[in-house]
């Protein structure tokens, strides 16, 4: 489907405006009058995606995937395996069923529990590699090299923007996450689809987003300039023949302008109450959570926000893995619950996809210290947990299983390919059909793999 | 609730040992690994061998067994061919050595347990290896063939002071009812072929000096200057820049370590500006890029053109096989679709589904990079080195490459480096192989690389006169960046999945004559820009009407300026551009820098957000061409950014400074900034602006700055 449209994409672009391009997919309802499905390949559960990204891999068997029998074997190595540590370690938190549903997680939620009824846990993750940089990439991406366009920015291409004066896809972080700014990237798309990055380390808007004021000029100095420029602009277009891009530019010049005082508001949390603040937290992620809001609110398609501390990965957890966990856990609990309240408060959540995990999980066995003895769980890449909530998830459930030691998914397994069909499923795209011809062939976020996953959608 | 009190049941349920022996993880750790290393060479699909009639790689066919019987009895071991054999009590398997007695062991439990078997039969049996190719007829497709001059059409005394590019480009215009539009006028033609050559706006004293371009040899010229000056290499380095992926670090960069970082990038760079600048032939061109430690040994300064592929991607974790796999992949990548317009990467996998490329071609060029490695050579004698001969220090080194111990590759099944099937000898793409040592009886075949990697003979094979693509592909490069639009549309597809050649006669004519032209590029670029063609006016009204899309070329393209220019021209328009030829990298978005665009730091990890946000390519991969966004974001960047804000008023400031009228400052801005005078309108509008008060100079200045016409070329 999109292969035949590619022409007539190119001449979209043309015509231009990025933020304010025509979605893909709202122009192929024109022609395919798919009254139902709003000319997408299904009905959308979902017109949003707000990724949470636990940056370093948060540990399943302490949060998510409960393994008493870890008890029962503590301290012996696992099979055939040469590890850094003491063996298997058993998790220090109790866990226990939640809500009508009985989601089941560790105490290191005390609030997200509350939203136990909202939550899809899916226990049975996997992925390719137990390193950080391809696991990002390839959970970023679907592939381990940095040369394919990202979840967003397939998104972004797919179905556009629902606000011409907000860019549709957002990346938050703090500083920058491990790999940086391919886990964003565009690739092969058009680089109107890359994010739109903001460093949340100050959440001051100057610093917030490039070049959103003039230095010297008033608003109303600035109107009166851009007036000036469009008389050229126009005195240019007449002498000339008939060209979309020239009127293109016209038009966006028109929509920096608007965007200017539209983004200024989107980005600014310090209009928010105090209370909202206060069931937020003040950490970087609170704060990245609550402008995340936002943006969403204002019609935003897709914001990434990474749970990143100065540049580091703060759920890897080598050293102090129960300490680092209880002190992680506990900022994202909190903002992650009060972006669920407000959500479902304002009738959002049941059209905005959130997904909250990382790269891939931690070992079950332990990883020593040596100098302070508290030990510590290693990258683990073949079971481990996220969750997904909102726009088209079955709510309140546990889907797969790792083994009893939570060492390999074991039971309806999913790969992140299968993520990532899943998550364009709900958004109504159909994995396969969402192509890109580049380099002879036709490019899909999930490559040749991926099995939507219909066993956790609503 | 219930839900979790069955998943509770099941969790205490599966007890016992972490992998049960009749468990996916039993037999994916414990028996697939050993039947792929010990037993595959000679009972597998891929190895292409039954031998004894046993095939070991499907469960299907290990049940089924060989000459002596079934291989397996599940659930009894001591009926099981397969262990007797391992056991070396009846056949002796494998021959060479038995195996050590706790991986039969592992067979024997594996079997009593039920001999579980995971594999999926669909796959094995769906992998033929034998290439169904049919290169002959591959070979008859327009790309592959040899490209010849063409008879001009046309009557002959049009075709006598004809350009050639005219007469094939006005032959289509009459197939079209198009007329041709007029020339342009001598100022846009002069801002036209000045961007075009260098990258440059002409300067203020540069259109006063102006004679008149009305006789076409006080155009060529012009012409002539423009080629001859330093700028020419500047403005056509970026070209080969986008096409060979020109990076100065890596998209992984682990913690602070910059090891496999290239801060010496800039060299190569700086090689590829005198390369156009002293216009060294293409095909010299790229024979140094691919070989010059062989093609010219006793020259190690031309070795520097080895960035080419010293410069490419280094992956996370490089040196483990797949790693590796992945970075060959780059080069092939980079070699296939940069310089022969070929996509050759998908034959990793599989045979090329629509080209005539098979996945032997694919290991066989995979092999030249495989016996080459990325070699950080010392710049200075006084560097320290390692064992192996490189700088300890990245700083300290020319990063380029060098032979290892050739090696030939097996094929990777499906791309996989555990899956392998037969070796193939290096060598080049068996549809474009030119050498004339066939062994075969048909002419079809690919020749071995005799020469350590092979990397001249691979280079010789691309540059070859008879190679029907090289010329073709670097040709239409040019004439996109010239006319604004390809021949072929998909510059780096010239296979069956990319476009047909617009004018197909008029890319073989110029492909033919670039080659006996000395692979000239300045000689290229004369001979488009000096054609009628070129310096049609960009408004034909009819034309427009007609053909919008302007295949036929009936007017000139509109060309959006690329990031390079618009900030150049900025530069020049106010008067501060440095000129300073080389050297190491800039911040382009720096308002205090004014060396050229061309000397921004190219960046794999984060590209700078100002190149980022006018389609500046990914520095990661290949780029075939340009995308053309126009974002929010980039008119942000023209409004607020202190780039365009300081400039203006620097710009400002200047003309303030020379004491004009206002009208003769008016005159300035557009002068520097289109290369025209203003029109009547344009003047009442400035005027008008200018009469609100002092610092309002500054803000026209800047409008202007902003304004289409800035980042258009008529």
């Amino acid at each position: 489907m999109f292969l035949e449209k590619l022409s007539r994409r190119k001449v979209l672009e043309r015509m231009g405006a990025g933020f304010g391009m025509i979605p893909m997919l709202s122009l192929m309802q024109q022609q395919s009058a798919q009254a139902n499905s709003g000319g997408l390949h299904f009905a959308p559960r979902a017109k949003r995606v707000l990724f949470l990204f636990m940056n370093g891999g948060p540990s399943h068997v302490d949060t998510f995937d409960p393994k008493p029998k870890l008890a029962e074997v503590e301290g012996q190595q696992p099979e055939g395996m040469k590890t850094k540590g003491t063996g298997f370690m058993p998790s220090p938190f109790r866990f226990s069923p939640h809500g009508e549903s009985g989601v089941v997680m560790s105490e290191l939620f005390p609030m997200l529990s509350q939203h136990a009824d909202e939550m899809c846990v899916i226990r049975s993750m996997h992925t390719d590699t137990p390193n950080h940089e391809p696991g990002l990439i390839l959970m970023h991406s679907g592939t381990q090299q940095p040369t394919r366009p990202c979840f967003g920015s397939w998104v972004s291409y797919g179905l556009g923007t629902e606000n011409e004066n907000l860019p549709a896809f957002v990346a938050l972080c703090p500083g920058m996450p491990v790999v940086g700014p391919q886990l964003w990237s565009s690739g092969f798309l058009p680089a109107s689809h890359q994010a739109l990055s903001v460093n949340t380390s100050s959440m001051d808007l100057n610093s917030l987003v490039a070049h959103l004021d003039h230095p010297a000029l008033s608003r109303d100095q600035q109107r009166n300039q851009l007036n000036l420029v469009q008389q050229f602009n126009r005195i240019h277009a007449q002498a000339r023949d008939t060209d979309d891009r020239l009127e293109a530019n016209i038009r966006t010049l028109e929509l920096a302008y608007n965007m200017q005082a539209e983004a200024t508001e989107a980005f600014d949390v310090s209009r928010e109450p105090a209370y909202v603040h206060e069931a937020y937290g003040k950490s970087n992620f609170a704060q990245s959570c609550l402008l995340a809001r936002r943006l969403l609110e204002r019609g935003v398609r897709f914001v990434q926000v990474y749970f990143v501390d100065k540049g580091k990965q703060p759920w890897d957890t080598h050293q102090d893995n129960d300490g680092g966990h209880r002190r992680l856990c506990a900022d994202s609990d909190r903002a992650t619950a009060a972006l669920l309240m407000e959500l479902k408060q304002r009738g959002m959540l049941e059209d905005t996809l959130v997904i909250w995990g990382g790269e891939f999980g931690r070992t079950p066995y332990s990883q020593n210290d040596k100098e302070n003895k508290k030990p510590g769980r290693d990258h683990h890449a073949t079971g481990f947990s996220m969750f997904l909530a909102g726009g088209g998830v079955r709510g309140g459930t546990m889907y797969g299983e790792t083994d009893e030691l939570g060492m390999h998914a074991v039971e309806n397994r999913v790969h992140v390919h299968d993520l990532h069909a899943t998550l364009l499923h709900l958004l109504g795209i159909d994995h396969t059909r969402l192509t890109y011809r580049y380099s002879g062939r036709d490019y899909r976020l999930t490559d040749i793999h991926g099995e939507v996953v219909t066993g956790i959608l609503a | 609730m219930l839900r979790f009190v069955l998943v509770s049941l099941l969790v205490t349920w599966k007890i016992g040992v972490v992998f049960a022996a009749d468990s996916d993880e039993f037999f994916e750790r414990k028996i697939r690994p050993v039947l792929v290393e010990h037993c595959y060479s000679c009972h597998s699909q891929e190895a292409q061998k039954s031998e004894g009639g046993l095939r070991v790689d499907s469960r299907e066919a290990l049940n089924r067994g060989g000459e002596s019987g079934s291989a397996i009895s599940p659930g009894a071991p001591e009926k099981s061919l397969l262990l007797a054999a391992l056991k070396y009590e009846s056949l002796e398997m494998p021959p060479k050595n038995r195996l050590p007695d706790d991986i039969v062991l592992d067979f024997e439990k594996w079997i009593s347990e039920g001999a579980h078997d995971p594999r999926e039969e669909s796959i094995a049996n769906a992998e033929p290896v034998e290439s169904k190719i049919d290169f002959e007829k591959g070979r008859t497709f327009w790309s592959f063939q040899t490209p010849c001059r063409h008879e001009l059409p046309g009557s002959s005394s049009l075709v006598d002071d004809c350009n050639p590019i005219d007469a094939w480009v006005r032959a289509e215009l009459g197939k079209n009812s198009l007329d041709p539009a007029p020339r342009a006028n001598q100022l846009v033609l002069l801002r036209r072929v000045t961007y075009d050559i260098t990258g440059l706006p002409p300067t203020v004293e540069q259109i006063a000096g102006l004679g008149s371009l009305d006789s076409s040899l006080e155009y060529a010229k012009l012409v002539d200057e423009l080629l001859a000056a330093p700028r020419f290499g500047e403005h056509w380095a970026r070209m080969w820049l986008d096409i060979m992926r020109y990076g100065e670090d890596q998209a992984h960069i682990v913690g602070s370590d910059t090891s496999l970082c290239f801060p010496n990038s800039y060299l190569y760079r700086d090689w590829v500006i005198q390369a156009f600048n002293s216009n060294m032939p293409y095909d010299e061109f790229v024979r140094l890029q691919l070989a010059a430690d062989i093609v010219t040994p006793d020259n190690p300064d031309d070795d520097v053109a080895l960035g080419f592929i010293g410069l490419g991607p280094k992956y996370y974790r490089r040196n483990a096989p797949e790693v590796m796999a992945d970075e060959w992949e780059d080069r092939i990548d980079v070699l296939s679709r940069g310089l022969l317009g070929l996509t050759v990467a998908c034959a990793r996998c599989h045979d090329h589904k629509y080209d005539p490329v098979g996945t032997e071609d694919y290991y066989a060029l995979a092999g030249v990079f495989a016996s080459t490695e990325m070699y950080n050579r010392p710049l200075k004698a006084d560097a320290e080195l390692k064992d192996n001969g490189q700088t300890k220090n990245e700083k300290d080194a020319l990063h380029i490459v060098r032979d290892i111990e050739s090696q030939n590759l097996a094929i990777m099944i499906r791309g996989d480096v555990n899956r392998r099937g037969p070796t193939v000898p290096r060598g080049f793409l068996t549809v474009l192989d030119q050498s004339p040592l066939s062994t075969e009886p048909h002419s079809l075949h690919r020749a071995e690389f005799q020469q350590g990697s092979g990397r001249m003979e691979l280079a010789n094979q691309i540059v070859s006169p008879n190679n029907p693509l090289t010329a073709r592909v670097f040709v239409n490069r040019v004439w996109a960046r010239l006319i604004g639009r390809p021949l072929v549309s998909t510059p780096s597809n010239f296979g069956s999945l990319g476009d047909l050649p617009s004018h197909p006669e008029l890319l073989d004519d110029l492909a033919v004559r670039f080659v006996q032209n000395g692979w000239s590029l300045k000689w290229l670029c004369r001979e488009i820009v000096t054609s009628a063609t070129y310096q049609q006016s960009s408004i034909n009204l009819q034309a427009a009407e007609l053909d919008p899309e302007n295949r036929w070329l009936a007017r000139m393209n509109r060309k959006r300026l690329q990031v390079e220019q618009w900030r150049d021209g900025v530069l020049v328009a106010i008067g501060k551009l440095d000129s300073q030829i080389g050297g190491p990298s800039i911040d382009p978005s720096d308002p205090e820098v004014r060396r050229r665009t061309i000397y921004s730091e190219a960046s794999r990890l984060k590209l700078n957000s100002m190149l980022a946000l006018f389609d500046y390519p990914d520095p990661n991969t290949h780029a075939e061409r340009r995308a053309q966004t126009i974002t929010a974001t980039q008119k942000l960047f023209a409004m607020n950014s202190p780039f365009m804000v300081q400039s203006s008023r620097n710009l400002a400031s200047t003309l303030s400074a020379k004491k004009l009228t206002i009208r003769q400052t008016i005159d300035q801005l557009f002068l520097r900034l289109f290369a025209r005078y203003p029109s009547p309108d344009e003047d009442k509008v400035a005027l008008e602006f200018l009469d609100f008060g002092g610092e309002n100079l500054e803000q026209l200045a800047h409008a202007l700055m902003m304004s289409n016409e800035m980042m258009f070329l008529d």
